[in-house]
């Protein structure tokens, strides 16, 4: 595959927290424009680590990742916040905003800190979030706290927040690993049609098969930071094979 | 646990808790003080009541001019937001300031602008700023990572996540220990005329010196009033601010 269809690149990544033992060990990997990318494994495979690397939240010792042809460095992670969006897995919702205002963050990066300071914000952007949360089926909660909200309208302001950053590729990180099968179904479906119609590319953790049978168009198996598997598909609604649905 | 109590008992000898002697005649002038403050006088009203609100005053304006004071240095102090460097300065200052007691504040003050609640004022303002800089940047610091992480992520630079994730994230916390600075400096306040800082304790000090019991009664009185409405303030402020709801 050319390396301009491509989306993410990851070679030979390696990472270890301060002192502690490599979490991810030679990581090589690729994630096609505009697909849905997922990867599973057990816990404490080093799934979280991987996608804060792929976010820039983390630097990697060794190896070398590509977004969207840019290589990406030390000084140049920066420049990684308008092309990727993250949402971890606890969302990262400020419980004490309103769903607006955390949507609204999501225009931060391109907001300076003039009357932004003051919680005004441009009304081109207000415009967009509202749009963004109406999208998401969460229009009337645009004023009411995120922490009186449930968990699915949680996930919902967060993708809201992510889409109005407008990212090329979004990062989830088991975010809808707290909702029952149904709802995470809906919510994974609701961001895969979002994807498809904005043109991004969706790498996201997963715990349960069915969903990831559902949704993904490629599947990474991760194992004591190494990636051990992989299961390019031609699409979603292909059968995994059964050693991963075990 | 027994070395514990072992330790505690010496201690509390070489202070003298085990004189018998002593403490007795210390019950025996309790009983005499107690019966000399009763009843109490309350033709000192206006003048008890003049100073007692000087003191409300220099409680209220030092704890929210130190509060305001702390708030930058304690999120310059917050270490996942700043530079090593900045925030270990931030932090020394902080404990700099809160290493003397609001007494000695008092005092200084009292050298540096002369008699009365002006130097009251300032002395409880320098001893807020040492406190709360110190609570609110450990606070900060205590921000969950994933949050800051995920507003990181959308390209907030560092006074973004001040705005929009530090300060709302810890509103609450930050209310409740501004009201418990409060409730801290009236009580803390009641002393600092015995320097000549202003407010209330200035007429304690003639009480207590003239032997006055029965108006010092009064002045205790009023102060125990003032304490427990503010008590009251601050229990209708949490509930009416505070966050009630669970995530």
């Amino acid at each position: 595959m050319d390396s301009t269809d491509l989306a993410l690149r990851a070679e030979g990544i390696c990472f270890a927290y301060r002192g502690e033992e490599w979490v991810l060990k030679d990581i090589s990997l690729s994630v096609p424009r505009g697909k849905a990318t997922m990867i599973m494994g057990p816990s404490g495979s080093g799934k979280t680590t991987l996608m804060k690397v792929l976010a820039g939240i983390l630097c990697p010792q060794h190896g070398r990742l590509e977004v969207l042809s840019q290589e990406v460095g030390k000084r140049t992670r920066r420049s990684l916040y308008s092309l990727i969006g993250y949402i971890p897995q606890q969302l990262g919702l400020v419980r004490n905003l309103t769903s607006l205002e955390n949507v609204l963050m999501g225009a931060l990066g391109r907001c300076g800190h003039g009357r932004v300071m003051l919680g005004l914000f441009p009304r081109h952007e207000i415009e967009q979030a509202h749009a963004a949360l109406d999208l998401m089926g969460i229009g009337d909660k645009s004023s009411e706290k995120v922490f009186r909200l449930s968990g699915g309208q949680r996930q919902r302001v967060a993708i809201a927040r992510t889409l109005l950053q407008r990212p090329r590729v979004v990062l989830a990180d088991e975010f809808v690993s707290d909702l029952d099968l149904a709802l995470a179904s809906e919510v994974l479906g609701l961001m895969r049609q979002v994807a498809e119609r904005e043109q991004m590319t969706f790498v996201a953790n997963m715990h349960e098969p069915q969903l990831v049978q559902e949704f993904a168009d490629q599947v990474l198996i991760l194992d004591h930071g190494q990636i051990v598997r992989r299961f390019p598909t031609d699409g979603p609604q292909e059968r995994l094979p059964s050693e991963v649905l075990q | 646990m027994t070395l514990v109590a072992i330790l505690l008992g010496i201690v509390l000898g070489d202070l003298g808790f085990f004189d018998v002697a002593r403490l007795t005649k210390g019950l025996q002038n309790m009983g005499i003080l107690t019966w000399e403050m009763l009843p109490p006088d309350a033709s000192v009203l206006p003048v008890a009541g003049k100073a007692l609100w000087e003191t409300v005053q220099m409680s209220f304006a030092g704890t929210i001019l130190g509060f305001l004071l702390s708030l930058p240095l304690s999120i310059l102090g917050t270490r996942h937001l700043f530079s090593a460097p900045i925030s270990n300065l931030s932090r020394l200052i902080a404990a700099g300031i809160r290493t003397v007691p609001v007494l000695l504040w008092a005092i200084l003050f009292v050298i540096l602008v002369g008699l009365g609640p002006l130097a009251g004022t300032l002395g409880v303002a320098a001893y807020t700023v040492g406190y709360l800089a110190k609570i609110y940047a450990e606070l900060f610091e205590g921000t969950d990572p994933e949050i800051v992480e995920a507003v990181r992520g959308t390209g907030a630079s560092r006074f973004h996540l001040v705005r929009f994730v530090v300060l709302p994230e810890g509103a609450n916390a930050i209310l409740t220990q501004l009201l418990f600075m409060l409730e801290y400096n009236i009580r803390a306040s009641s002393i600092l005329g015995f320097v000549g800082a202003g407010g209330i304790g200035f007429v304690m000090q003639v009480y207590l010196q003239t032997l006055e019991y029965r108006r010092l009664a009064t002045v205790l009185l009023l102060i125990l009033a003032v304490v427990l409405i503010m008590d009251g303030l601050s229990a209708w402020m949490r509930r009416r601010f505070l966050l009630t709801a669970q995530s």
